[in-house]
């Protein structure tokens, strides 16, 4: 009979805290740049061209058809960077060990959201006022959408605001989680870092007020960005998708919008750590427990993706009314068919029948393969969405006052510009991130030191575990 | 009158750190004076350190009354004041009442939260005290405030409890 633990000691081979500083916050980042500096070269190249993209844009502008790709760029931005920092924010509060080392990644997703509130201007002007039909029918006759007898341009400053608010809680997330690692950097950091760690860190010395403030406002900062977040998904969904097309009436929609959004921003994660370890020499900080630990989540939401999808379209299905069929067939059964099932397929299908075998989730290659088929099918998917809204121009009084979807339309094909604008923003979203991480460390320093010391490597005869602490 | 030196003990395991605070609250400084400093967040008391008291916990539920109490004054006011009766439901009706006393009493929570943030994190701390780049490497820094009288005697509690370096500022 056992009566005494079968836990022994094991050989702790993580990095210690000088190595760990020294690599995080010193010298040592330097040594992995070099590649990283061209690899913003070539974002920053491809940021022109996305700009160029939208000014030529506007130049060959024929009406809010010609936005819709811009608004699928945009959409699936908010999709990704935006999701992105609630992998940071929920396994936290449940005090998730695996997730510190991944948790800087998913936070600097804010970064680009400040980015996504500049891009959301064009689109801002594109959308059309409540009383687009004013001229022509009266004053009285609104577009169908939410917002039943606000002023005109309601849905303009509501999103923009939301939007603000959103880029605002989550910058100001990202920057106190990053506190203590830029105080480490003014500590042993060196020429313009550590001139703006200093001004950044703001006198943190680590006293015990200084880290329970700093709890506190990680915790109700990543209560609001939660909040704001599906505020935004909720506003951008129905004002830039739903309400665009005549009939098109689903309350699931905004929800669906939400969970793609966990989905793409657990994808963007662990590409995040996959890169961080190939290229940022992270491999000592990042393994295969937190490609493990996303990838179980990540499969949730690739399970609920059909879930959310399934409940949205058996509406229509069974409604079965003129608007009801036209809104299948123009987001489904119709123009943008083979995208659908594109989208289905590597949205749904594959993810799930890759990350369902354990020895897949755990590995360093398969999450990360997952996760690229999963975004890119989300960027169909919005797409699909976006680009059919957009396409759904209601060009007769009747169609506009009867909100039925009369004449389908077809199905639209990028030019150029689109390209330009499709390959352009993301970049430029993404070189937010990687100029940010010029200063921050990709690996919360503060957050792995904390992990060391609350945790030890063990062994359970002769299995290997870590035995971790959770105090307080 | 406000200290004016402050000194700072170096120590490079915790135990020496907790050692250093026990050895000056022996010796007679008081809670407040003597702080730990640390390159990450270490759980409340672990070195027997003055563990700070916020009230931040008050906002939240302060504002979630004062939102309660406008959302019944509003939905009951207005229903009284345009007695309309709707579906066959009793003027006051608690279920169409409890959705607007659930929003604003949320709304109330977050708007006093944010607030309660800004007032209990009070102005910051112009005089940082005493301090050492190696306690982001893991060190542990034991500052105490003191008077010039109290400086010799603050030293020698921490240089006895092992300290590596003891600074002054």
């Amino acid at each position: 009979m056992v009566t005494s633990s079968l836990i022994t000691d094991a050989v702790d081979e993580r990095p210690s805290n000088i190595e760990a500083t020294a690599t995080l916050a010193g010298e040592g980042r330097t040594a992995v740049s070099s590649g990283l500096k061209l690899f913003m070269w070539i974002l920053a190249a491809l940021s022109v061209i996305g700009i160029v993209g939208i000014v030529f844009r506007f130049i060959n502008d024929d009406g809010r058809q010609d936005w819709g790709y811009y608004a699928a760029t945009v959409g699936w931005m908010l999709t990704i960077f935006g999701g992105a920092p609630m992998v940071a924010i929920a396994p936290a509060l449940a005090k998730a060990n695996w997730v510190r080392p991944v948790a800087r990644i998913a936070s600097l997703g804010a970064v680009a959201t400040s980015v996504l509130a500049l891009l959301l201007i064009p689109l801002l002007f594109k959308l059309p006022a409540l009383t687009e039909f004013s001229e022509v029918l009266g004053d009285d006759v609104r577009r169908r959408s939410i917002w039943f007898d606000s002023p005109d341009y309601a849905p303009h400053f509501w999103n923009a605001l939301s939007l603000a608010t959103l880029a605002l809680v989550g910058m100001f997330m990202a920057y106190v989680m990053a506190i203590p690692d830029l105080a480490a950097i003014r500590d042993h950091g060196s020429g313009w870092k550590q001139r703006w760690a200093k001004k950044l860190a703001r006198g943190f010395h680590g006293r015990p007020q200084q880290w329970e403030w700093l709890k506190m406002r990680i915790g109700i900062t990543g209560a609001l960005y939660f909040a704001t977040l599906m505020f935004v998904n909720f506003l951008f969904s129905l004002d830039f998708a739903v309400s665009m097309v005549p009939g098109w009436k689903d309350s699931v929609f905004p929800f669906y919008h939400v969970i793609t959004s966990f989905q793409a921003g657990l994808a963007f994660v662990i590409l995040g750590a996959w890169a961080s370890r190939r290229w940022g020499g992270t491999e000592k900080f990042i393994g295969q427990e937190q490609m493990w630990s996303l990838g179980k989540f990540m499969l949730a939401t690739t399970l609920l993706w059909f879930y959310f999808f399934y409940s949205s379209f058996i509406v229509f299905w069974y409604g079965r009314s003129e608007s009801d069929t036209a809104t299948i067939k123009l987001l489904v059964s119709g123009p943008y068919i083979y995208l659908f099932w594109t989208v289905f397929f590597l949205v749904f299908i594959i993810p799930w029948w890759v990350m369902i075998w354990n020895k897949v989730r755990d590995s360093l290659w398969g999450p990360p393969i997952a996760a690229v088929i999963i975004l890119f099918g989300l960027f169909l998917d919005r797409i699909r969405i976006y680009v059919a809204s957009w396409s759904a121009v209601p060009d007769d009084l009747e169609l506009a006052t009867t909100s039925i979807l009369g004449d389908m339309p077809e199905t639209m094909w990028p030019d150029i510009f689109d390209i330009f604008i499709m390959v352009g923003l993301p970049a430029l979203g993404l070189l937010s991130i990687l100029l940010v991480t010029r200063l921050v460390p990709v690996v919360s320093l503060w957050e792995m030191q904390q992990s060391r010391l609350i945790s030890k490597p063990i062994r359970f005869l002769r299995g290997h575990a870590l035995l971790v602490g959770k105090p307080d | 009158m406000a200290a004016s030196n402050s000194v700072l003990g170096l120590y490079d395991t915790p135990d020496a750190g907790a050692n250093a605070m026990d050895g000056l609250k022996s010796a007679g400084f008081a809670l407040g004076t003597f702080d730990v400093l640390t390159g990450t967040p270490y759980p409340e008391g672990a070195f027997g350190e003055h563990v700070p008291q916020h009230r931040l916990f008050r906002f939240p539920f302060f504002g979630a009354m004062v939102g309660i109490t406008l959302a019944i004054l509003f939905t009951a006011g207005t229903q009284l004041a345009y007695p309309v009766v709707t579906g066959g439901k009793p003027i006051l009706a608690v279920f169409a009442m409890l959705i607007i006393a659930y929003e604003l009493t949320m709304l109330g929570a977050v708007i006093a939260t944010v607030v309660g943030i800004i007032f209990e994190s009070r102005l910051p701390n112009l005089n940082l005290g005493a301090y050492d780049a190696r306690i982001t490497e893991g060190y542990i820094g034991i500052v105490v405030e003191c008077e010039d009288d109290k400086v010799e005697e603050a030293r020698g509690v921490l240089q006895t409890a092992g300290a590596l370096e003891i600074k002054t500022a």
